[in-house]
């Protein structure tokens, strides 16, 4: 500070006071946050949440990695471009975002998240590995299906893997059972049932994007169709993509037809009977880099002419590359 | 000023330009952006919004970083009245600087693969927090440049016992600046703890850091362009600085609201945020002083006209529309809405984009030895950015008090099906302004690059920017201190009635769903606020632009009593 010369000089004084001042609130601040972070609090740490054998502080990573919060919020910070992620565990469950991240391009059908509680550690996360229990439990995954079940969502498909993924749950599991004080608010009238609240033409319009599949070479258009139509319900397309590239398990792209090296260095070619076996029974031929027990069986989810609409599917893709 | 008075002067002219260049890509971002909100699928895959985001919100940090470099390094050594210390050390700032914008750009991209290039718990390439997206490589470089800024400006001011306001700003500010950038240089497991810490960086940056050097800054160029008295001026940012502090410091609190942290948060950040708009009430009110001290036709229009805008927008985009959100009971609602995308929007160009802008309009003629330059096009381009913003501001409040209403009230959660659908109309007033917005950006970056090196216009005359009429008319006369008082006072009343909106949604029949009040009142309070704003400014700059029109001996009048009595505030 500047005096003038020859005149009373008080701003010395008012520099005194005014860093006082700062300091006083410098200790309050420091004693607020002091307070904020002790133990007696009782809020809950991630180093002390896993999900299915995955650690919350791993999926914060993930969380970090992918810059989740550049479309999404969380504790409401971030974008606003996509929902907060804040208490999505527990509002829609395990099983539900089990079925969902693996392919960002559909939201689960009711048999997808089934798929997942057949999985033994998400069912224990579950606490049931029956639907009906799940969705009774999880409102919201129930909502979910029957609102948006096979239709197109607008997140990218990220390349998540299977671990990410279970580490990410593992995070929304921690976020969930944070103590937010109250935030966001919940709400007292239910959106759904409420006049202002139907969607606009323009939802219903992104909804109905991909319907055309390719001709059909050998089989019945319509059981090609049916076939495609099955593996969108039934969650396969979250770890298989239509192409070549390889997601959780192998792309579909050339498969039929192609000699598959196995596990144990062997090989078979891939025709409808290594196929359908797949599907009902993954485990009994493990392609070469590909874990046993990563894809679930399908028999109590698929009758034999389902599983045939599916094979014949795949059939339409084996010249397709990427 | 025609003239530079230092060599050193000229290491600013290179941050300018680069300021500029920044924004220009920014702003492409921002329009790349509005689109991605109309059609999500929009180059999904390619360039995700999240990468996209990331961009705008990093290049708008940088770029207003180089403006305050820039405008430090020019008014350095006017300050000092010597030389700026270490210009090797400056140039080579000027090349970490591109350099580490141009990696931290390319390492963005890689958050779609899920890359953050970990390396003993630290995300070295990129780290996916919001504002603080840059990975720790570039989070250290950064670090040293900022300490570099620190040695460059504190090395060559005079003798401590010689510095005055201006100084211990400045120099507050630049030591502050990258001791908070500390907190964001560490991986935090706990989700609270984390957030806690981001806010140490963002809020204290902006409310702690940018507040002070804007302050400074704003200070010093008042006394360049009006010849205010440093020692009036003295006082105005040694009372702004102190209530910045005081207010801003325990005002952090409001970011802590729902993160994780306790209840008695709110009670303190609701308390001393609302004292947040002090400071930039008396920095607004010594503009209007300083502007009015004599009566002479303002020398740089646009130079004005965008410092004007920066004092301005401060008030509402940081002040008022900040104050409506501040509170526990508002802050339920408009957090993590697009309700505050308006409040940030106004507050970050507004304050620090345009101070910047200020400056370089102020700098490069005076650098480059340009004594006359057709001002009608940088006044032309304030025009468009200053409307284009304030529209900007306009659809995101709307949009954000639709999206409250259907996403909290509602608890509809398909964004892709509920939430966005709903606001489709706010969505589509965004490009559109965005529109106006880069035109003007366009013009000024095209503006200043050129500036010296187009011939003149036969018709641009020295000073008139502003359509010439012949005499004063009553909306061109001078603004009185009493008017200019009022007009705050209207913005104010518009902001009480959006904060009166806002805690409406607490009200019983508007959580049963009926959505009168809330909408009224926003409906009523946006557009009331943002329009009174342009008219104030418009009204403000014709009463100066009508000054270069009349004889000296009749602007007389215009001669304020002294500046002083503000002190005594």
């Amino acid at each position: 500070m500047s005096c003038a010369k020859g005149q009373p000089c008080e701003e010395g004084l008012y520099r005194r006071v005014a860093l006082a001042v700062l300091g006083l609130m410098a200790a309050i601040f420091l004693a607020l946050s002091v307070a904020s972070f002790l133990p007696s609090r009782g809020q809950v740490v991630p180093s002390t949440v896993s999900y299915a054998g995955h650690q919350a502080v791993d999926g914060k990573r993930v969380f970090q990695a992918y810059n989740c919060m550049g479309c999404h919020t969380i504790v409401g910070n971030g974008a606003y471009f996509g929902p907060d992620l804040t208490k999505l565990y527990g509002h829609v469950g395990p099983a539900w975002l089990e079925a969902f991240l693996p392919s960002a391009g559909r939201w689960p059908t009711a048999n997808a998240v089934k798929l997942q509680l057949q999985n033994e550690a998400v069912a224990r996360a579950a606490g049931t590995d029956n639907l009906d229990a799940y969705l009774a439990r999880y409102p919201a995954a129930a909502e979910r299906i029957s609102r948006r079940g096979g239709q197109v969502t607008l997140m990218p498909n990220l390349p998540l893997s299977r671990e990410e993924i279970g580490k990410l749950i593992a995070f929304f599991k921690y976020t969930s059972e944070m103590d937010t004080e109250g935030w966001p608010p919940v709400p007292r009238v239910d959106g759904l049932t409420f006049p202002q609240a139907k969607p606009l033409p323009g939802a219903a319009l992104a909804a109905v994007a991909p319907a055309a599949t390719a001709a059909a070479p050998s089989a019945p258009r319509s059981e090609i169709a049916e076939g495609k139509q099955l593996t969108e319900d039934n969650g396969c397309t979250a770890c298989h993509s239509p192409g070549q590239e390889k997601l959780v398990g192998p792309g579909w792209g050339g498969l039929y037809g192609s000699t598959v090296t196995l596990a144990d260095g062997s090989t078979v070619i891939a025709d409808d009977a290594y196929l359908t076996e797949s599907i009902l029974n993954p485990d009994a031929r493990i392609a070469h880099g590909f874990e046993a027990g990563a894809m679930p069986s399908f028999a109590d989810m698929l009758d034999d002419k389902q599983v045939a609409a599916i094979v014949a599917y795949l059939r339409t893709l084996k010249d397709r590359k990427p | 000023m025609i003239r530079i008075e230092y060599e050193t002067q000229r290491l600013s002219l290179r941050f300018f330009l680069l300021m500029l260049a920044l924004y220009f890509v920014q702003v492409g971002f921002g329009l790349m952006l509005a689109a991605q909100h109309i059609d999500p699928k929009l180059l999904a895959g390619t360039l995700n919004f999240n990468v996209a985001r990331a961009q705008h919100l990093n290049l708008g940090i940088f770029w207003i970083l180089s403006g305050f470099i820039a405008t430090m390094l020019f008014v350095g050594p006017l300050l000092s009245k010597r030389e700026l210390a270490a210009p090797w050390l400056i140039k080579f700032l000027f090349y970490a600087l591109l350099a580490v914008v141009a990696w931290n750009v390319g390492t963005q991209v890689l958050a779609q693969w899920g890359i953050a290039g970990w390396w003993k718990g630290q995300p070295l390439l990129q780290e996916g927090l919001e504002y603080l997206e840059a990975g720790r490589i570039a989070d250290v470089v950064i670090l040293i440049g900022f300490a570099i800024v620190c040695y460059v400006i504190v090395r060559s001011f005079p003798p401590l016992s010689q510095w005055n306001e201006i100084h211990w700003g400045l120099g507050l500010g630049v030591v502050a600046l990258t001791a908070v950038w500390v907190f964001g240089l560490f991986f935090i497991e706990r989700l609270d703890l984390q957030e806690y810490f981001r806010w140490y960086v963002v809020h204290y940056w902006v409310e702690g850091v940018w507040e002070v050097i804007h302050i400074a800054l704003v200070g010093f160029l008042l006394v360049l362009m009006f010849k205010a008295d440093v020692k009036s001026v003295g006082y105005a940012v040694f009372w702004g600085i102190s209530l910045v502090w005081l207010s801003g410091l325990l005002g952090n609190a409001h970011h802590y609201f729902w993160v994780g942290t306790p209840e008695f948060w709110q009670f303190w950040g609701s308390l001393f945020s609302a004292l947040e708009p002090l400071p930039l009430i008396f920095c607004f009110w010594h503009i209007y002083l300083d502007a009015h001290q004599d009566g002479k036709p303002v020398a740089n229009f646009p130079a004005f006209a965008f410092l004007l805008g920066s004092v301005v927008l401060e008030q509402v985009g940081a002040g008022i529309l900040g104050f409506t959100m501040t509170f526990a009971l508002t802050n339920v609602w408009s957090h993590g809405t697009w309700v505050t995308l308006s409040h940030a929007h106004l507050a970050l160009f507004g304050t620090f984009g345009m101070l910047g802008l200020a400056a370089a309009y102020y700098a490069v003629p005076v650098v480059r030895g340009v004594e006359r330059f057709d001002q009608r096009i940088g006044t032309l381009a304030f025009w468009l950015v200053f409307t284009g913003m304030l529209g900007l501001g306009f659809a995101f409040a709307i949009g954000g008090t639709i999206q409250v209403f259907v996403y909290r009230t509602l608890g509809l959660d398909w964004f892709g099906g509920d939430v966005a659908p709903a606001m489709l109309a706010t969505k589509l007033l965004v490009p559109i302004f965005g529109l106006i917005f880069a035109t003007g950006t366009c013009l000024l970056v095209f503006d200043l690059m050129t500036l010296g090196y187009r011939p003149l216009p036969a018709t641009a005359a020295r000073a008139p920017a502003v359509a010439v009429a012949a005499a004063p008319t009553r909306w061109s006369r001078l603004l009185t201190g009493w008017e200019a008082g009022l007009w705050l006072l209207a913005m104010w009343v518009f902001g009480a009635i959006i904060t009166l909106g806002l805690l409406s949604f607490n009200l019983d029949t508007v959580r049963q769903g009926n959505a009168t009040f809330p909408y009224l009142m926003g409906g009523v309070g946006y557009p009331g606020l943002l329009s009174v704003t342009l008219l104030f400014v418009w009204r403000f700059l014709s009463s100066l632009a009508a000054r270069s029109r009349v004889p000296q001996a009749q602007a007389a009048p215009a001669v304020l009593a002294q500046p002083e009595p503000v002190a005594a505030i």
